[in-house]
């Protein structure tokens, strides 16, 4: 089997920690015996115990910081190599402000990452703090693997109404609040300055539309005397909802699934309304490369080949480091009004963990002002913590204040159980039937898909 | 390099002395399978019996896994593939091997060199050679598109179109692995005494017969052994997939391997890629079983 050789060593690097971990935690038990109790509880379980925050319950709400004993605790990421640095800078920081916890820091592929988490909690040795995408948060916090963070929240009085709403909602549950979120990301719309005044086109603003996006992205479609495209009008990724499909199917006033996760929406005729605009920009206008070319060519707006792309936030820093001079406009308006996506990266701590209280103080820390400062220098996300989002956030680039004001009509990227297996079911018919050739129309391809992803939902 | 041919004279002698050496030869092998695959094997089999999520305990379901194997479209379309995939690679690339060592079973000046040319992609790791074939494969500018431009037939998609896509990965995993094949067969073919060449040639035999009735049926040997084992990594074909197309944007080049992985890592389906993990060795053990009573038949031991 081939990986990525950069991540080869790595999971059998940490699977030599789990087992020595696991040995020396077999070793710890039974050398301490029956006195595991914690004296601050003594009658509760022990997993009750290892869960409730130290000297809960014995003082009014203050947030003292950290007053243990001295732990090291791990913190596991996806990312690239500028992430790592980027986290690094975060766990010295907060190792300075306390002194007692040490931070290490385990960073994956995106890929890797998951398939390391998982078996590292089927192992019990899972990292005490890790980094959780939205989406996929359900499928882990309903197998009662996360811990409730709600003892801690109240314990230290701490205002969850610092942090955007949305992203904190992402990771609430009737029983409880099983993570904070670390950073965020909302889709809008890129576009290529030199491509527009070349043009003589006004560049996009908040009060575009559908039809004035199809109009545009027409006069940005380039031909040479072979009619060959030398320049796309419109990009998009149609590979994942993120990116454009599911805030075309709300704009168009449809919906993805309901909201007790039971039955799928994206047959509606509102919902295929939205993906049909897409598969026409692709196939009918063609002012949009579609899958085939894209997938070999990469981003077609980063390449300097498109004059507008539809995406997230996450791609400034890789726009800037391409060397292009663009802007960033709210996404065009549908039928039903403005919708954008937002996705937040929570920070989570494994409900295993040995030392959750200095987990806790570290998923705080993420969440702080000067942590959410570091994180947005990356241009890689945006902060959560509404204090930087308003404050230093938004004159941090040019188009950073769109951003910002986009959260305020964003919808969250939907998150429930089963949410791979559901969405790898529709974008195969999607991607096949939809956007890479045409052979059905949205509604069509919606409809046949629906019974399979309704049973999805169902063996959940 | 005349071990091959060594052996085979030999094997077949009494077990008595020969029997303990290739046990004593096999131990660290059997050892090593013992020790480190056995107990996961078993526990597959097992797991294939439930429902388990790997994060919570699991819960028995008998033979549900391998039922909804059986109506689960992408499984029986990974079948398909699989099946497509080794039975197209597995002849075709013995033939080219074949073909391959019989152009370099010469003696000429520089032909250590080309020998190893041909032997440098099984080297190479796979990530650099999909890479490579990333860009062969390029709709926009691939080279492959650029040969086509020139001999004026239109650009094609390749892995991007259902219909290309497989027979993408085929000609890339038979590029990649044909030194080994090679090699094998090169080994064979200079373990044929020239007597038996000179021989055919007293009695007028030409280039064909001498390949038909000499060189092939003592070759049959390696044919054999090259045969089982791509017949094996045939069915088990997941990097190329993984690395080249991972398998998007359609299932159109979705595997057995490819399916286990994804369900048992991405949807918590353990139990359900555990079953299919059996159902890919029934299918190996079943195959490569018709293959070894099929070598009475065809294949000749000097």
């Amino acid at each position: 089997m081939a990986m990525d050789p950069s991540t080869r060593t790595r999971p059998a690097d940490s699977r030599w920690r789990a087992a020595l971990a696991v040995v020396l935690v077999t070793l710890l038990a039974a050398a301490c015996g029956g006195t595991t109790t914690s004296p601050t509880s003594p009658a509760a379980p022990p997993a009750a115990s290892a869960a409730a925050p130290s000297g809960g319950g014995s003082a009014a709400p203050s947030d003292a910081g950290y007053t243990g004993p001295e732990a090291t605790i791990s913190y596991s990421i996806w990312g690239d190599p500028q992430e790592i640095a980027n986290q690094r800078a975060i766990v010295d920081a907060f190792h300075a402000a306390n002194p007692k916890i040490t931070v290490n820091v385990d960073v994956s592929d995106w890929e890797p990452y998951w398939d390391k988490l998982q078996t590292s909690l089927a192992g019990g040795a899972a990292p005490d703090v890790f980094a959780m995408d939205g989406p996929l948060f359900p499928d882990y916090q309903t197998r009662d693997v996360l811990l409730d963070l709600k003892p801690f929240i109240d314990r230290d009085g701490y205002d969850l109404t610092q942090l955007a709403d949305q992203a904190v909602a992402d990771f609430t549950t009737p029983d409880g609040q099983f993570g904070l979120p670390r950073d965020l990301n909302v889709v809008a719309l890129y576009y290529n300055k030199a491509m527009f005044d070349a043009a003589g086109i006004p560049y996009p603003d908040e009060t575009w539309d559908w039809a004035k996006l199809k109009d545009v992205a027409q006069q940005l479609t380039l031909k040479d005397a072979n009619g060959k495209v030398t320049q796309w009008g419109f990009y998009t990724e149609t590979t994942d909802m993120e990116n454009y499909w599911s805030e075309l199917v709300w704009q168009n006033g449809g919906d993805i699934v309901s909201a007790d996760h039971k039955t799928s929406l994206v047959a509606s005729d509102e919902a295929a309304g939205g993906i049909q605009f897409l598969q026409d920009l692709i196939w009918k206008d063609k002012v949009m490369p579609d899958a085939s070319i894209t997938d070999a060519l990469g981003d077609a707006f980063e390449q300097g080949q498109a004059a507008m792309e539809s995406n997230g936030s996450w791609l400034v820093a890789t726009h800037e480091a391409a060397g292009l001079d663009f802007g960033i406009a709210p996404l065009p308006k549908g039928p039903a009004g403005q919708a954008t996506s937002i996705n937040p990266t929570g920070a989570v701590v494994y409900k295993g963990t040995k030392n959750p209280d200095a987990a806790w103080e570290f998923v705080k820390y993420l969440a702080s002002p000067p942590a959410q400062e570091q994180i947005m220098a990356l241009k890689a996300s945006m902060p959560a913590n509404k204090e930087v989002l308003s404050g230093s956030f938004a004159t941090a680039y040019e188009g950073s204040d769109v951003l910002a004001d986009a959260i305020e009509y964003a919808r969250l990227k939907p998150s429930f159980k089963g949410y791979n297996d559901w969405t790898t079911t529709l974008q195969t018919e999607i991607d096949a039937n939809v956007f890479t050739d045409a052979n059905k129309t949205a509604k069509q391809s919606l409809t046949d898909v629906l019974p399979q992803l309704d049973q999805i939902l169902a063996e959940q | 390099m005349t071990t091959l041919g060594g052996i085979t004279r030999r094997g077949r002698g009494p077990l008595s002395g020969e029997g303990r050496w290739a046990l004593l030869f096999l131990a660290p092998t059997l050892i090593g399978l013992a020790v480190l695959s056995a107990g996961p094997i078993l526990a597959t089999l097992a797991i294939s019996l439930t429902d388990w999520d790997l994060l919570t305990p699991p819960k028995l379901a008998g033979l549900d896994n391998y039922l909804s194997l059986l109506s689960d479209d992408r499984f029986l379309k990974a079948v398909r593939n699989t099946f497509f995939y080794t039975i197209v690679s597995v002849p075709l690339g013995l033939a080219l091997a074949l073909g391959v060592a019989m152009a370099l079973n010469v003696k000429v000046r520089g032909i250590a060199f080309i020998r190893t040319a041909y032997f440098l992609p099984v080297v190479t790791s796979s990530i650099a050679v999909a890479l490579v074939w990333q860009w062969i494969y390029n709709p926009d500018s691939g080279l492959l598109n650029q040969v086509l431009g020139v001999i004026g037939l239109p650009p094609q998609k390749w892995v991007n179109d259902p219909t290309l896509a497989m027979p993408a990965i085929i000609a890339m995993s038979i590029w990649q692995g044909l030194g080994v094949n090679v090699i094998i067969f090169l080994a064979g073919l200079q373990a044929i005494p020239s007597e038996l060449l000179d021989a055919a040639n007293v009695d007028g035999g030409g280039r064909w017969a001498r390949f038909r009735w000499v060189i092939l049926p003592l070759l049959t040997p390696a044919i054999f052994f090259t045969g089982v084992l791509s017949l094996i990594d045939g069915f088990q074909v997941f990097d190329q997939v993984f690395v080249l197309v991972k398998p998007r944007p359609t299932d159109a080049t979705i595997t057995i391997v490819y399916f286990i992985y994804e369900n048992g890592f991405k949807f918590f389906k353990m139990g359900l890629a555990s079953a299919a993990s059996w159902v890919l060795f029934l299918i190996i053990a079943l195959f490569t079983a018709i293959y070894f009573w099929s070598q009475d038949r065809w294949v000749h031991y000097q």
